[in-house]
């Protein structure tokens, strides 16, 4: 059975998909993804998952964040107004604005 | 989406008796969708799990955002969202009742079932605007069309869990039997109705339309053990509610409703309405 | 990291040791203390996120225009949505379920920010949440994304990406008062000077009075003291609050530093009420959590259904193969 990998390369980051393995069980998986994943690559830790165990919806299935104007939802949306008075505002302006810029680019390949 | 047919061009192409059949069609959308939206945000931070909660919010501002893009095309004929919304004589607005009553607490039942009739009718109305003459409306179908999907995919997964188990269907059939003749105010109509269909406003009249959601919602609440009234489909009209709203008629809630969305705006004496999004003609949505 | 694990339990002083940004996470096999005293602040941080909703809710209704109410449905569909994230970070540290913890806040148990027991009555009132009270959360929770128990960094990592967004439209509110009519002004320098006094509380009592401070510091939990956060907050808002014209009322007195800095006199604050409102002992508050207990009972049915389902194997439904 097919097992989908998942890698931490640090304490305290996300856990990723780096990729999968064939393995009869849990154990072997682990052994397994251990080699196939963690041997170079900096690894701190890595997740198991049965591959049926994983449900999946993407753009053919969903309109991910809706067709219609939703910028009352973003910073951006305020953008009249400045962020940098306080440090962490500037840096949740900055999050969003780098998420609408992938979101754009992402449509434009569609 | 282009439109074939001659069409009705633009607003000001519109000769008086077209643009009454256009505002027709669009204050029934637009209310509709406003109405029903409002109703749905009753269920923020009192749904039954997180999830549900983020859900159903996300249901309700795509509806508000829909009634915003259906709002902003009768701004063409020179009313301010003021006027449509915030000044507006509450007997002036042509929702279905269905949209207008309220929830009692802890009957999510109604809102699945509420959900599931209108989404179904959204699908088949969008689908019947589709290939509006109207260039306007036209424009906007698609995209309103998108969001509507994951409702209706929304409303059929709870009410096939729900009807699982007895409990829960019990309370699934008794929001049916309330809610079905409400529905059935979704394809009322008056004397302009007639010219909404002949000028292909709309592609298909609305005892079509209601034919096409008896295909579909009768079938589907009948295959989950759900019981639909004996023959609503035969004589619809006898039962339908005393108010149908699309007269302008409502219920006692709808007024209170109105007297609550409206209650700051008084309060501070305004005399427009604020926007934040740029208007959707500016927009490349 | 193979074979047995020798240090399978570490002592609190080997946590405090080790304590350091996002450092332990559910492999790690906790003392009691930590587990114990984590649950307690992601709970309580939990639990604000749903009662500042609850509070908010009724505005998106009452908001003066679609815009707003699309916003302000947004942000109380956010603030529940941080409330998913937080109690999960807190579930994970395995001393309490997320149902456990929902019932706490029903029964009146479950502990909450203190600006969330109070009524909000008009629109006026709105900026003092939607500015100052999540410009305060924001400015504590950005340094708690360097927390030392990793679920709950991770948490603030979303967090604080969709807050920015709160803030601000919380301050587009309090502009169009501040610029609006004579009347609107006035309301709004009448809820300032009735929450002021309670957002500058919302960082808790000075550090020698706060409880639980030491020991969270000492394990990573918190990475910085209630008056290190109550300051740098003053020293952001205060100089917005006047640019929009908010005069800040005589009590609490307010040291100005002349650099840039600011200091509250706090044996001006009413810490008394302050307790009362911690202990969820305040009259409006139980009110609101009553009512919220109210509705959150109404719809057991729809869980209780659920699980139904779930236990039936419905959750375990195969999505058909690639």
């Amino acid at each position: 059975m097919i097992w989908e990998v998942f890698r931490q390369e640090e304490a305290g980051k996300y856990h990723t998909h780096c990729g999968n393995v064939h393995a009869p069980d849990r154990e072997m998986a682990k052994l397994f993804a251990q080699i196939q994943h963690g041997r170079r690559k900096p690894t701190n830790s890595l997740w198991v998952v049965p591959k049926e165990e994983i449900g999946e919806v993407d753009t053919d299935d969903a309109a991910f964040g809706g067709t219609t104007d939703k910028s009352y939802r973003w910073v951006m949306g305020y953008k009249d107004l400045d962020a940098a008075f306080a440090q962490e505002i500037a840096d949740s302006e900055s999050e969003q604005e780098a998420a609408d810029r992938q979101k754009q680019a992402q449509r434009g390949d569609d | 989406m282009a439109v074939e047919q001659a069409g009705l061009g633009t607003p000001d192409d519109l000769s008086d008796e077209e643009r009454e059949a256009v505002e027709t069609l669009l204050y029934r959308l637009a209310d509709d969708e406003l109405v029903l939206g409002e109703r749905y945000t009753e269920w923020q931070v009192r749904a039954p799990t997180l999830e549900s909660d983020l859900a159903l919010a996300n249901i309700a501002q795509d509806e508000f955002g829909h009634a915003r893009l259906w709002y902003d095309l009768l701004q063409d004929f020179g009313a301010d969202e003021a006027d449509l919304i915030y000044e507006r004589d509450p007997a002036d607005f042509r929702h279905s009742t269905l949209v207008e009553l309220p929830f009692e607490e802890g009957d999510w039942a109604d809102a699945i079932v509420r959900s599931y009739l209108y989404d179904v009718a959204e699908d088949v109305r969008l689908e019947a605007l589709a290939g509006t003459s109207y260039p306007r409306i036209a424009d906007r179908v698609g995209k309103v069309r998108s969001e509507e999907e994951y409702h209706q995919e929304h409303a059929q997964n709870w009410l096939e869990r729900l009807a699982d188990d007895e409990e829960g269907r019990a309370r699934l059939q008794e929001a049916i039997d309330r809610l079905l003749p409400y529905a059935l105010t979704l394809f009322e109509g008056d004397e302009i109705d007639a010219r909404i269909d002949d000028l292909g406003i709309r592609t298909e009249s609305l005892d079509s339309m209601r034919e096409q959601w008896f295909d579909i919602a009768l079938p589907f609440c009948r295959s989950l053990g759900l019981d639909t009234p004996e023959g609503i489909r035969e004589d619809p009209k006898s039962f339908l509610p005393e108010q149908v709203g699309r007269d302008g008629d409502h219920t006692d809630d709808w007024r209170d409703l109105h007297d609550e969305m409206t209650h700051t705006y008084r309060e501070l004496g305004r005399t427009e309405a604020h926007k934040i999004m740029p208007d959707p003609d500016e927009t490349d949505e | 990291m193979s074979g047995e694990r020798e240090d399978s339990r570490m002592d609190i002083e080997q946590v405090k040791e080790r304590a350091g940004p996002r450092e332990f996470s559910p492999k790690d096999d906790l003392p009691e203390d930590y587990r114990k005293a984590a649950t307690r602040m992601i709970q309580f941080h939990a639990n604000s996120e749903i009662m500042g909703a609850y509070l908010e809710k009724p505005f998106i209704r009452q908001a003066p225009s679609l815009d707003r109410k699309l916003a302000f449905s947004a942000k109380v569909q956010d603030e529940i949505g941080h409330g998913q994230l937080l109690y999960r970070a807190a579930e994970s540290l395995g001393v309490k379920s997320r149902d456990q913890m929902l019932d706490e806040l029903a029964a009146g148990e479950g502990k909450f920010l203190n600006c969330f027991h109070y009524p909000m009555e008009n629109w006026a009132e709105v900026p003092m949440i939607a500015f100052f009270v999540d410009g305060a959360a924001m400015r504590r929770q950005a340094t708690l994304k360097r927390t030392s128990w990793e679920p709950y960094a991770h948490a603030m990592d979303k967090v604080c990406f969709e807050e920015g967004f709160h803030v601000k439209h919380g301050e587009d509110i309090m502009r169009e008062l501040a610029t609006g009519s004579k009347k609107e002004q006035e309301m709004l320098q009448d809820a300032f000077e009735t929450w002021w006094p309670r957002i500058i509380q919302f960082f808790g009592p000075t550090n020698e009075k706060s409880t639980h401070h030491d020991f969270s510091a000492d394990v990573g939990l918190k990475t910085m003291t209630n008056d290190e956060l109550r300051n740098a907050f003053l020293n952001a808002y205060i100089p917005k609050a006047r640019k929009y014209g908010l005069e800040l009322p005589d009590t609490p007195r307010i040291r100005d530093n002349d650099d840039g800095t600011y200091e509250v006199v706090e044996e001006d604050l009413d810490w008394d009420e302050f307790f009362t409102v911690a202990k969820n002992e305040y009259e409006p508050g139980k009110g609101q959590i009553n009512t919220r207990a109210a509705a959150q009972d109404a719809v057991e049915w729809v869980r209780n259904s659920l699980d139904d389902w779930e236990s039936k194997g419905g959750a375990t439904t195969p999505q058909a193969a690639d």
